[in-house]
């Protein structure tokens, strides 16, 4: 078994000192933000108008207070708001425009962008204060200061914080990209919930689908990306922890252990499923492995279907799970009522398993993984155990799929065999396709952007096209069912980015040197080969 | 070829155990039998020679010896102890050191990645960061290269790339397989001339060719492998006179 100190997984380790930073991953994170800030700024403007419909099913937004005559200082700031977030959206595409006649981006654009961020900000700022403090009626002129919703306000204030970081500082982030990621990201990933408290279904999905998928991607990278082992049942891993966790949590066998023993338990037992299903099988290689994997993801949920020695409650599966109460010296946390918490938890494993995961990537174990994935053959020749080394890949990325399960049964309350089927697996491998297989910081970007189109934008896109289409008199747009078009959005998705992108959103650099030098690379191989 | 290379080198005497050693070795792929009844022994400090035309079955040999293939029938010994069987990153932290046919680079890696995957087995760092060092005395282009590609190498380079990583497990049993395929007459000259200088640093080769002139004037010994058997054997000096080798594989 390749040695797996724990102590080297907190530290990095680097043995080779010319280790070269991925090419172009700073360049990446500047996109993000340069996009990121202006898709925020866009939703905001956009938000209230969605979330809160009124009674007539037309909602109040800040393009209300546009359109009506601008009466109070608020509906000024509004006003000047809007057109720096056109400003902002449309931005960009001048980036590209310099880009695509090979003309450097002058420094006055970036300085004008970086003054209207921050004078943004500031009336963002402005903005929340009046709806809070002062609520007065005349500087907003006929709007009511609730139609500019708090969430909008929020992420008007990111987006505008994001666009003044990629401008004003575009030089640290193309330097420093994961420092700047992380800077940003993890203020923003702590105060969601606070962002969007006039949501808690936004929470609930924040923590369910975001994190739990968020997990699931990271534990499937190291098998699919690090590795390079193909798993198509990875779902199953994931219903192991999720039954690890009911039933030792619920009234099903009266056990009742905490949420905090059983993430472990059932990271734990996936990883013990995954050396049980790993060592047999994992002398085949490529598309055999793929087979036997997805025979195994079809196996553990029709034996939860059948209830197999009664502990699995059969096609029901196992209800009323248990939700963690922590008490604190100064207050007592109902997880049930207070659903942020789950939030914050699982934030705060997935950071944990980031961290240990990019040390993983670093260490004796991740440089094993990457030969091994470039050539068995010679991996093994330079005295790597190929067997042990792949097992080990297939165990973490389990114990990380039991480890999301574990979360999961606590937080929907109820585990049944539908929630693991094949399409499960098959989400999560697009996620991390999508984000960019191998690259981590690719894969958290792959899974929020993932599933805030599929879990949260396609709940809500019946209810807004409604009320496009009463506004714009189409009422046809209502009717609708946009949720049968999810595997539609994925394959289209899927197919956009294999033309356009096909390393992913944020391609690792083993990716980007298979794909700008793929064709030489085979012309040698088949030289070789007949040589 | 240089004149020097002609004139046997002055190896040390073989000591009373083999390094390695092959009893009678039967390997078969599937219904296809590779190997025959393969015997052959490899002194300390020697260069011996494998040669034999295509499908003679000398990469399956080598590939036998690092455990990459497992013998239906017969013995490998290494230092007198029996290793068919064993798996072939045991085998390579017992000091046998494997450059691949076709080099097998990692070709996504840098080459000081590559090399430093040759010492995955070690744990000694002083020890890996002197082999650096020997290695790149050995090469001097590996190290101008060092931070780039191993796949944007030329073929060469590659190749030198390759023995370096077998080389930084600090084998005392290198295997080499085919070191001159595709390498411009030049290049060919000048790995060899390392493949002599790492043999007088004391590690004992092993080394197949498809040029048998080249691999014999090399070598101190060689054996000649046809359909899986081998056919002749004995010091190189007297394979290249024999009239059989001649005819068959050096065109003459």
């Amino acid at each position: 078994m390749p040695s797996l100190g724990l102590g080297r997984l907190l530290t990095r380790e680097r043995v080779d000192p010319t280790a070269r930073r991925p090419r172009g991953a700073g360049t990446s994170t500047f996109w993000i933000f340069s996009i990121g800030s202006a898709t925020l700024l866009f939703m905001g403007w956009l938000l209230p108008w969605f979330v809160r419909p009124t009674s007539s099913g037309i909602g109040y937004s800040p393009m209300d207070v546009v359109s009506s005559a601008p009466t109070g200082i608020g509906t000024f700031l509004v006003y000047l708001l809007g057109i720096g977030m056109l400003v902002m959206v449309l931005s960009p595409f001048a980036e590209l425009f310099y880009r695509a006649r090979k003309r450097a981006v002058p420094e006055r654009l970036d300085q004008v962008r970086v003054l209207i961020a921050v004078f943004g900000l500031v009336s963002t700022v402005v903005v929340f204060l009046l709806t809070r403090v002062i609520q007065e009626e005349q500087l907003f002129g006929p709007i009511d200061a609730f139609t500019i919703t708090d969430s909008a306000v929020w992420l008007t204030m990111v987006g505008y914080i994001l666009a003044a970081t990629a401008y004003g500082l575009r030089g640290w982030v193309i330097r420093r990209p994961t420092t700047a990621f992380a800077a940003l990201a993890l203020p923003v990933g702590i105060l969601l919930p606070l962002m969007f408290h006039q949501a808690p279904v936004f929470i609930l999905w924040a923590a369910g689908s975001l994190g739990i998928y968020t997990l699931l991607a990271l534990g499937l990278n190291v098998v699919v990306g690090f590795a390079g082992l193909l798993d198509l049942g990875y779902a199953a891993f994931f219903a192991i922890g999720a039954y690890t966790c009911g039933s030792l949590a619920s009234p099903k066998h009266s056990i009742h252990l905490p949420l905090w023993v059983l993430i472990f338990l059932g990271a734990a037992v996936a990883s013990m499923f995954g050396a049980v299903l790993g060592a047999p099988t994992l002398r085949l290689r490529g598309d055999y492995l793929a087979i036997v994997t997805l025979g195994f993801g079809e196996i553990i949920p029709d034996l939860a279907t059948n209830n197999i020695g009664k502990l699995t409650g059969g096609p029901d599966g196992i209800s009323s799970i248990d939700q963690p109460i922590v008490h604190l010296p100064f207050a007592t946390i109902n997880f049930g009522i207070n659903k942020e918490w789950y939030y914050w938890s699982v934030l705060l494993v997935v950071i944990v398993v980031i961290v240990l995961l990019r040390n993983l990537e670093h260490s004796r174990v991740g440089r094993a993984w990457v030969a091994l994935r470039e050539d068995e053959v010679a991996a093994a020749a330079t005295g790597i155990n190929t067997t042990s080394t792949k097992l080990l890949a297939f165990a973490i990325g389990a114990s990380v799929s039991g480890l999301a399960g574990a979360f999961y049964g606590s937080i929907v309350t109820i585990v049944s065999p539908d929630d693991f089927s094949f399409s499960v697996s098959v989400s999560i491998l697009s996620i991390i396709v999508l984000g960019g297989i191998g690259n981590i910081t690719g894969v958290i970007v792959g899974s929020f952007v993932l599933t805030f189109v599929i879990f949260w934008m396609l709940q809500y896109l019946n209810e807004w096209s409604a009320t496009l289409g009463q506004t714009i008199n189409v009422p046809s747009l209502g009717n609708i069912d946009y949720s049968q078009y999810t595997y539609m959005i994925y394959g289209v998705a899927l197919i956009l980015m294999m033309l356009l992108r096909p390393g992913g959103l944020i391609p690792s650099r083993a990716r980007q040197i298979e794909l700008t030098s793929g064709g030489e690379e085979e012309s040698l191989a088949a030289v070789q080969g007949i040589a | 070829m240089t004149d020097t290379a002609a004139v046997p080198r002055q190896a040390p005497a073989p000591s009373g155990v083999p390094v390695l050693e092959l009893r009678d070795v039967d390997v078969s792929y599937g219904r296809v039998q590779a190997l025959r009844g393969v015997s052959l022994t490899v002194g300390e400090g020697e260069i011996v020679a494998l040669i034999g035309s295509n499908g003679a079955g000398k990469t399956t040999t080598l590939r036998t010896i690092s455990g990459l293939v497992r013998p239906s029938k017969g013995e490998v010994l290494l230092r007198g102890q029996p290793i068919q069987g064993m798996g072939a990153e045991a085998i390579a932290r017992l000091g046998v050191g494997h450059a691949p046919e076709g080099r097998r680079l990692f070709s996504r890696m840098t080459v000081r990645e590559n090399l430093d995957m040759g010492a995955y087995s070690r744990k000694d760092r002083a020890g890996i960061r002197d082999d650096f060092e020997r290695v790149f005395a050995l090469f001097p282009r590996v190290k101008e290269r060092s931070s780039q590609l191993a796949g944007s190498l030329s073929g060469g380079e590659q190749q030198m790339v390759a023995i370096g990583r077998a080389l930084m497990a600090r084998p005392t049993l290198l295997l080499l397989d085919e070191p001159s395929l595709g390498l411009a007459p030049i290049v060919v000259d000048s790995v060899f001339e390392v493949i002599r200088e790492i043999n007088q640093g004391g590690t004992t080769v092993l080394l197949i060719e498809q040029n048998a002139l080249l691999a014999l004037n090399t070598a101190r010994r060689g054996y000649v492998l046809e359909t899986g058997e081998v056919a002749t054997q004995g010091p190189s000096q007297e394979l290249l006179h024999s009239p059989d080798v001649q005819r068959a594989y050096l065109g003459m």
